[in-house]
C-alpha cells in the first residue's frame, strides 16, 4: 500500500496541525465561549458590559502605550540600523554593533526590575544627573508610570526591530545608495528617501510582531507602574485572582484579540498588496 | 535451615521497623518559608519529644490556591478510609469551606493551648463559624510604615491621615488594589473608617444594600488618591520608603521586619497601626476529620501553639505576630525580640486595631466598588 502525494502531505502536517489545534485553537475557542457566556449559562454580553464599564479607560491606555512604544521603537531602530549601514565612523559603528543587541537577551521581567530602580524618583538615573550637577535634587521626578512602561518596552523591543531592519538594509543594492551619495544627497536623505522605502515591509513586520508582544506583557506594567490606570493584562490577572471571574477576564482577552487583529490586518493587507503587484 | 529462618525474620524485622513507626503528615498552604518552618523547626523538636515519630512536611503552594489544593485532596478522600494529611495549615477562606463541608475535626477542646487564644479570628473566619476547628498559627498584619526622620508624629487615625496627605502631597504611597494585599488592606481599612459599621462587614450577615453606604467614602478616597503616589506593588511601597520618595505607606509587618533585618530598609523606619484599624489575616492549624492520628496531630499542634514555640519560632525567627494572645509571650522572649515586634505597635493596640478582613461577599463588593468609583 502506498500513500499518494496528497495523503503524504496531509500526514506530514498533521503533528503541526494537532499542536496548533490543541495549544492555540482549543484555548481560543474556550475563552471565546466563556467570554460570551452569562452567569447562568447561555449567550450573554454581560462580561463585555462589565469589561467596558470598569476597564474602558485601560483599553485606551493600553492602545496608547503600545502604539507610542511602537512609534518610538521604529524611530530609534531606524537611527541605529541607518547608522550601522550608512555610518562612516568605524568606531561608532563598531561600538553600536557590539552594544545594541544586548537587550534582546534580557527577559521582560528582568528589564522591568532594572527599570524599577533606574527610573525611580531617587533612582539611579536621577541620582546620576544630580551627581553630575545637571539637575537639582528637588527637580527629580519619578518615571514609574506610563513613561516607565514605554521606556521599558522601547528599550526591550528596539534591538529586535533594529536587527531585522539592519539585515534588510544590508541586503539592499549598495549601488543605488552610492549613486545617491555621488549625486550629492546627504546620508540622512539617502536613508529616508532611498533606503527606507525599500525596506518598509520588513520594518512593518518587525513592528507588528513588537506590537503583539508588548500587548501581551504582564510583568512590565505590573512592576514598573502603579495600577491606575494600567494595561489590560494586569486587569485580566486581577479579575481572576481577586474574584475568580473568568468571564470578564476572557472578555478583556477578546478585546485584546481585536486590538492585535487590527495590527494583523495592516500586516496582511501589506502582504497581499505586494503579492498582487507583478 | 533454622539459621536461614532466623536471618529472614531478622531481615523482615529490620525492613518493617521503620514502617511500624508513626508518621505525621503536615500539609502547609503558603510560601516556602512556612514549609521550612515546619520541616526545619517544628519537626525536629516534635520528633525529639516523641521518639519513633516521623514528621513529613509538604507544601501545597502560596495563597488561597494552596488551601484550595488541600481542600480538593480532603474532599476527594472523603469516602476513603483515611486522609493523607494529619495536620493542615490553611488560609481563612479555605478554613470556612472545609468546616462547612465537614472535612475538619473539632479538636481544640483537646488542646490546652487553645485557651491562650484571644483573637476573634479563631472562631470567625471571613464570616464562617470555625470555632473549635482551628487554632491560629500566626497572625500577619498590615500597618503604616513611616520614616521617623521625615515624620515626627504619624497620623493616628484615617481622618488625620486624610488631612495630612492633603497638606503633604505625594508623601503617602500605596499600591492600589491590583498590586498586592497591602493596598487592598489599606482600602478595606478606609471603608471600615468611613463606610459605616465595620463590625457588620467583619461579622456579617451579608446584605447587598450595604455597599450603597460607601459612596461617600469612595468619593473621598478618589479625592485622596489625587494627592498620593500609587506604588508598583507591596515591594514597591517598601522600595519607595527605602529611597525616601514617600514618607509613609501601608506594608505587611512581617515583610517590613524581614526587609529591615536584611538592611533593605533604613533603621529609622517605624510602624503605626492607625485607628480604627487595618486588616490582617491568620493562618490556621487544623486536623482533618479522617486523619488516622488525631491524638498525635493534637499533640503536634499543642507544641506549635505553646508560648515558647510561638515566641522563638513565630515571633523571633519569622517576624509574624503570635497566634495566641501576645501577653502569654511576655517573659518567653528576650527583650530585644520583644521590643522589635512590639515597640511601635503595642499588644494592646494590636488587639484593638488589628482587624480581620471583611467577609467574602463584602470583600468583593469593596474591591469592585473601588474599581468602579475610585480607579475609574
Amino acid at each position: 500500500m502506498s500513500l499518494s502525494q496528497r495523503q503524504l502531505a496531509l500526514l506530514l502536517i498533521a503533528p503541526g496541525f494537532a499542536l496548533v489545534a490543541a495549544l492555540f485553537l482549543y484555548p481560543l475557542c474556550f475563552s471565546l465561549v466563556s467570554a460570551f457566556t452569562g452567569p447562568e449559562g447561555g449567550f450573554s454580553l454581560q462580561a463585555f458590559a462589565k469589561a467596558w464599564e470598569l476597564y474602558s479607560g485601560d483599553v485606551v491606555f493600553t492602545v496608547v502605550i503600545v502604539v507610542a512604544s511602537c512609534l518610538l521603537t521604529a524611530l530609534l531602530a531606524i537611527v541605529i540600523a541607518g547608522t550601522l549601514t550608512l555610518g562612516e565612523n568605524r568606531y561608532i559603528v563598531g561600538t553600536l554593533r557590539a552594544l545594541y543587541r544586548w537587550p534582546l537577551f534580557i527577559p521582560f521581567i528582568v528589564a522591568a526590575q532594572c527599570m524599577r530602580t533606574f527610573l525611580a524618583k531617587n533612582g539611579l538615573m536621577n541620582n546620576s544627573f544630580v551627581a553630575m550637577g545637571l539637575m537639582e535634587p528637588l527637580q527629580a521626578v519619578s518615571f514609574l508610570d506610563w513613561r516607565g512602561i514605554i521606556a521599558t518596552f522601547v528599550w526591550k523591543q528596539m534591538p529586535f526591530v533594529a536587527l531585522l531592519l539592519a539585515g534588510a538594509l544590508a541586503a539592499l543594492d549598495r549601488a543605488t545608495l552610492e549613486a545617491g551619495r555621488n549625486l550629492g544627497a546627504s546620508r540622512l536623505r539617502v536613508l529616508v528617501e532611498l533606503a527606507l522605502p525599500q525596506v518598509m515591509p520588513q520594518l512593518l513586520v518587525a513592528l507588528v510582531l513588537s506590537f503583539v508582544t508588548m500587548l501581551s506583557v504582564l510583568s512590565v506594567p505590573m512592576m514598573v507602574a502603579g495600577s491606575q490606570p494600567t494595561m489590560l493584562t494586569v486587569d485580566m490577572a486581577f479579575r481572576i485572582n481577586a474574584y475568580g471571574d473568568y468571564a470578564t477576564a476572557n472578555a478583556l482577552g477578546v478585546i485584546t484579540y481585536l486590538i492585535s487583529a487590527g495590527a494583523a490586518i495592516i500586516y496582511l493587507k501589506r502582504g497581499m498588496a505586494k503579492e498582487g503587484t507583478p | 535451615m533454622r539459621i536461614l529462618t532466623l536471618a529472614c525474620s531478622l531481615a523482615a524485622l529490620i525492613v518493617a521497623s521503620p514502617l511500624s513507626a508513626q508518621t505525621l503528615n503536615v500539609a502547609s498552604a503558603g510560601d516556602q518559608n512556612m514549609v521550612d518552618y515546619v520541616k526545619d523547626y517544628l519537626a525536629p523538636m516534635f520528633e525529639k519529644s516523641h521518639p519513633g515519630v516521623k514528621v513529613v512536611s509538604v507544601g501545597t503552594g502560596p495563597g488561597d490556591a494552596g488551601s484550595q489544593k488541600i481542600y480538593e485532596k480532603l474532599d476527594a478522600q472523603k469516602s476513603a478510609g483515611a486522609a493523607d494529611f494529619d495536620v493542615v495549615v490553611i488560609h481563612q477562606k479555605g478554613a470556612g469551606l472545609m468546616v462547612k463541608e465537614g472535612l475538619l475535626a473539632k479538636y481544640t477542646g483537646n488542646v490546652e493551648t487553645s485557651k491562650l487564644v484571644s483573637s476573634a479570628t479563631a472562631t470567625n473566619s471571613l464570616g464562617a463559624d470555625v470555632g473549635g476547628f482551628v487554632i491560629p498559627m500566626f497572625q500577619s498584619q498590615t500597618a503604616l510604615a513611616y520614616n521617623a526622620d521625615m515624620l515626627k508624629a504619624p497620623p493616628a487615625t484615617y481622618t488625620e491621615l486624610k488631612d495630612w496627605a492633603k497638606k503633604n502631597p505625594k508623601q503617602f504611597g500605596y499600591n492600589g488594589i491590583k498590586g498586592g494585599m497591602s493596598g487592598v488592606s489599606f482600602v478595606a481599612g478606609w471603608v471600615y473608617a468611613f463606610g459605616g459599621d465595620a463590625n457588620k462587614l467583619i461579622q456579617g450577615p451579608y446584605d447587598a444594600a450595604e455597599k450603597t453606604k460607601w459612596d461617600a467614602a469612595f468619593a473621598e478616597l478618589k479625592d485622596f488618591n489625587k494627592s498620593v503616589v500609587i506604588t508598583p506593588g507591596n515591594a514597591g511601597t517598601l522600595d519607595m520608603l527605602n529611597r525616601g520618595e514617600i514618607a509613609i505607606g501601608p506594608v505587611w509587618v512581617d515583610m517590613f521586619y524581614s526587609w529591615q533585618a536584611d538592611g533593605k530598609l533604613p533603621p529609622n523606619m517605624k510602624l503605626k497601626l492607625t485607628a480604627p484599624g487595618m486588616p490582617g489575616q491568620p493562618m490556621y492549624y487544623a486536623v482533618p476529620e479522617k486523619s488516622a492520628q488525631k491524638k498525635l496531630a493534637e499533640e503536634f499542634i499543642a507544641l506549635a501553639t505553646s508560648p515558647q514555640v510561638q515566641a522563638d519560632g513565630i515571633v523571633k525567627k519569622f517576624n509574624w505576630y503570635p497566634g495566641i494572645d501576645a501577653k502569654h509571650l511576655e517573659g518567653k522572649l528576650d527583650k530585644a525580640a520583644w521590643d522589635k515586634l512590639f515597640t511601635d505597635i503595642t499588644p494592646a493596640e494590636l488587639s484593638q486595631n488589628g482587624k480581620p478582613f471583611p467577609i467574602a461577599p463584602y470583600f468583593n463588593d469593596i474591591l469592585e466598588g473601588y474599581e468602579k468609583k475610585v480607579a475609574n
